[in-house]
């Protein structure tokens, strides 16, 4: 099945996980996220770990890739912000790619409004600890998008965060 | 109580090239270039309650590997949570070592809030299938192949000495050599 041709967001995103070889997706949902693990569990090739805290997340996704996978964490904006010591502590300090899949709860396609002051400061503190990312684009080749990312991941051997929106998963 | 090093020693003669081993900052890690160790060790020297989910990841990663997780009671105590998600993953390959002094060894020997934490009754609250407590050398050595020979979530808490004279060495590796050298064949 070509990329174009999938129904959803959703089914793009994960199509791009598949095609980059992740082997391992370990999540603490939230809404948004919650419906792209759905997704992943209907992978053949991707096992989804439920994790009941963002940064054991990112620690297991670094366990599949030291081991020789690879790992992806997908997560709300709320919890990345759990995730500083994790990031510098392990990711940063052992130099081990990373790939984040982070809802951005709070933007301005964001309708609760209770998320706003999550997505007030969700770019700003990514620039901070200095995390590259990307805004997905639904608009474009969503798989793609997802692939750029875990390769730049791979070749920095460090974190890349794709920010998506509910309405990329529709 | 036994000190770390013996049941530390005990415990990395007990491991093959088959195995792997993830270390928790502090003590174990600053032991370990020390000791002869047979399997792929990672050894952390930071990110305190990380080797557990590390373990976790490598074990669901590595389903022919045996992975042994060594945590100390200040890390887990940070993230107790952690053991539901293993539960949750039932790996039939991971063994978490315990180690339980009371202390934050490694940061200065101060003691843990002063709450009488049951980690067995808590581990097994969390789901975990397999869990012993271990108070001495001889006790390890049984308890570890009865882990291992589990096929199922496993946890050994241990009690361990503290002694905050107790002569540790100092960290030996840096973390891009720890993560160059390690790999599982």
């Amino acid at each position: 099945m070509s990329a174009t041709s999938l129904r959803s967001g959703a089914q793009r995103v994960v199509a791009g996980l598949e095609a980059a070889g992740v082997t391992l997706a370990a999540s603490v949902p939230d809404t948004w996220i919650g419906k792209l693990m759905a997704t992943v569990r209907a992978s053949r090739t991707i096992r989804a770990v439920d994790a009941a805290r963002e940064e054991e997340a990112v620690a297991i996704a670094c366990g599949a890739a030291l081991a020789g996978g690879r790992g992806a964490v997908l997560i709300q904006n709320a919890g990345l912000f759990n995730c500083g010591g994790v990031l510098a502590g392990l990711v940063d300090l052992y130099r081990i790619p990373c790939f984040f899949i982070v809802s951005y709860r709070g933007d301005r396609r964001d309708p609760v409004y209770y998320h706003e002051p999550k997505g007030r400061v969700t770019e700003p503190t990514l620039a901070a600890w200095q995390l590259p990312y990307a805004i997905a684009d639904r608009t474009g080749d969503l798989t793609a998008q997802v692939g750029r990312g875990i390769e730049a991941a791979e070749k920095s051997r460090g974190p890349f965060v794709l920010l998506i929106s509910g309405e990329d998963l529709e | 109580m036994t000190a770390r090093k013996l049941l530390l020693e005990a415990l990395v003669g007990m491991l093959g090239p088959d195995d792997v081993l993830v270390s928790c900052l502090g003590a174990n890690s600053r032991y370990l270039p020390h000791l002869d160790v047979r399997a792929p060790a990672f050894a952390l020297c930071d990110s305190m309650g990380a080797a557990i989910p590390l373990a976790l990841g490598m074990a669901l990663q590595r389903p022919d590997r045996h992975v042994v997780a060594l945590e100390g009671d200040g890390s887990l105590l940070m993230c107790p949570n952690v053991l539901a998600t293993v539960a949750a993953a039932h790996p039939s390959n991971l063994t978490a070592l315990l180690w339980v002094n009371g202390h934050y060894e490694s940061s200065g020997g101060q003691e843990l809030p002063a709450a009488p934490v049951d980690w067995t009754s808590l581990a097994k609250g969390f789901g975990i299938a397999h869990v012993e407590r271990v108070g001495d050398l001889p006790g390890l050595c049984a308890a570890f192949p009865r882990a291992r020979a589990a096929k199922a979530p496993a946890l050994l808490v241990v009690d361990v000495a503290f002694d905050p004279n107790e002569p540790i060495p100092p960290y030996s590796e840096r973390p891009d050599e720890i993560r160059a050298r390690f790999r599982i064949a």
